[in-house]
């Protein structure tokens, strides 16, 4: 497996198959003695952007804390919760207890819902 | 059966969907300005065309991605936000011209300026998309769009030189005016080769959960479909030289567009050119504003589908609200829909290698396409084209921006 290829930017779904993001980072541990490992994948947050520029990760970080679900970091999952990589990467988690859809369901209380036809989330 | 009938109604809304302000304003102001001359930048621009949805689609039906999709994944976050900006700003203007162009069809059929439409008609296509659903959308205006046919009538009803026409299809430098001509080509060459259509496109056929067994269908609907809708624009064009080159008209003003249908059908020309722009526009508009959502949720992997509840994709459905609100502002106060149109045709073309690049790339890649990647010839037209328009759309546009 390739990290960069066959992980990075990929779409994340949950044991459901919601989409849950992107992934937008992977934590490595650089052990002294021992190898390289993944330990955990960043969905969102200031870790997208600061890969374009230093600048925007810190006005999405300003942007967040003043508006929206404020929430200021990424998501962090374990690598240990990866199911499959492949077409997308499946996580055997539920992705509204992640806090990956925050913004999901902030957007959809606060604005979708109060429009009339908008539906409730939790309808089926 | 039912495949037969998806490639029949595929092949109909293409050709219903292929004509909006655009396509229309910029074949009516060669057609206008120079005759049958500029006939080759339509062709081009269509063959191009019929290979990038033939891809398109190809790319959604064999990887199940869509181009979005792809395009992140493969050349990252940093590179994918480059391409979202450029193409995010383009197709905004682009929806700003074809709101404009509803208005402006409502203006010419009730007297009441443009500007006072436009917070009605961007209601409207927020309503059709918040209670729509895909099929409604891609196949309800397409199939109202099949007016836009009423553009060859005219073209054929005014007697066309058809010797001269057939000349018109090899390129030719005008005597004066090269740089009005080389951006009238870019603008045609840009309304052509819409990047948001194949956004649009390859959506639609995951939308519609296509799998390799839509290839040859795809094949069908992408050539005919594009090549009949390749004809209402050349049949606009003519129908614009004869109405207009004889009379030395030079189109400024929506109104006076009416008039390459009026020649030809005195009597129902003027509603035929109207109805023709109102649903050709709505069509392109529907489309435009779900091109924009989807490649807002695709690229951060959102939950999006346009058969879904609102609340079931928010950030779907907040993206395309907020743009269709935004599309509606420099129309109330009063900016001039077919400049809008003119510049963002022009803004399309000189940005076409920054969508179809990568595009290129990603319809070679094996990871993707396996045995189903692009041949030499799709990858040599393509490219071609794709340098002629960035050439032509470097050298005209800061000409007509200083030549005013």
């Amino acid at each position: 497996m390739k990290l960069v290829r066959d992980v990075l930017d990929k779409k994340l779904t949950d044991r459901e198959d919601c989409a849950m993001g992107r992934v937008s980072g992977l934590v490595l541990h650089v052990g002294e003695k021992t190898q390289p490992r993944i330990t955990h994948i960043l969905i969102g947050g200031p870790t997208l952007w600061m890969r374009v520029h230093p600048s925007l990760a810190a006005l999405a970080t300003r942007l967040a804390r003043v508006w929206g679900p404020k929430r200021t970091g990424p998501v962090r999952i374990p690598w240990s919760r990866v199911d499959t990589v492949g077409k997308n990467v499946k996580l055997d988690v539920i992705a509204r207890e992640t806090g990956a859809l925050d913004w999901e369901l902030w957007i959809a209380e606060h604005i979708i819902e109060r429009i009339p036809g908008g539906g409730k989330e939790e309808e089926e | 059966m039912k495949k037969i009938l998806q490639l029949a109604l595929g092949i109909v809304t293409s050709v219903g969907g292929f004509l909006e302000i655009g396509s229309v304003t910029t074949a009516a102001q060669a057609g206008a300005s120079f005759g049958y001359k500029l006939l080759w930048a339509i062709l081009l621009g269509t063959i191009c065309l019929i290979f990038l949805v033939e891809m398109s689609g190809r790319l959604s039906a064999v990887s199940k991605h869509t181009i979005v999709d792809a395009t992140r994944e493969r050349f990252g976050f940093p590179f994918f936000s480059i391409v979202m900006l450029a193409m995010v700003i383009v197709a905004f203007l682009v929806l700003v011209a074809e709101l404009g162009g509803i208005g402006l069809s409502l203006q010419i059929l009730t007297g009441i300026g443009f500007p006072w439409w436009a917070l009605p008609v961007s209601l409207g296509v927020w309503l059709l998309m918040w209670k729509g659903t895909f099929s409604l959308i891609e196949n309800g205006a397409s199939l109202l769009g099949l007016v836009t046919i009423s553009f060859v009538v005219a073209a054929v009803k005014l007697h066309p030189d058809w010797g001269s026409t057939a000349h018109g299809l090899l390129p030719t430098m005008p005597g004066d005016q090269k740089a009005k001509y080389g951006f009238i080509a870019v603008s045609i060459l840009g309304a052509s080769i819409s990047p948001y259509l194949m956004y649009f496109y390859s959506s639609g056929a995951i939308e519609d959960k296509w799998d390799e067994s839509y290839i040859p269908m795809n094949r069908i609907i992408a050539g005919l479909g594009m090549t009949f809708g390749g004809f209402l624009s050349m049949a606009v064009l003519i129908a614009a030289a004869l109405a207009f080159q004889p009379r030395g008209i030079d189109i400024e003003k929506f109104e006076q567009a009416a008039l390459l249908m009026t020649t030809a059908l005195p009597k129902w020309g003027f509603f035929l050119f109207a109805f023709s722009m109102l649903f050709a526009c709505l069509g392109a508009a529907l489309e435009i504003s779900l091109a924009i959502a989807y490649f807002f949720a695709q690229g951060f992997g959102w939950s999006w589908s346009e058969d879904l509840t609102p609340s079931r994709d928010s950030r779907f459905s907040f993206v395309y609200t907020l743009i269709i609100l935004l599309a509606a502002i420099p129309l109330l106060f009063g900016v001039d829909p077919i400049k809008v149109t003119m510049m963002s045709m022009a803004l399309t073309a000189a940005t076409l290698p920054l969508a179809i690049v990568p595009f290129l790339f990603l319809m070679n890649d094996p990871i993707y396409l396996g045995k189903h990647r692009n041949g030499w010839i799709s990858n040599t037209v393509v490219t071609v084209v794709i340098v002629i328009s960035f050439v032509l759309a470097v050298i005209s546009i800061p000409l007509q921006i200083i030549g005013g």
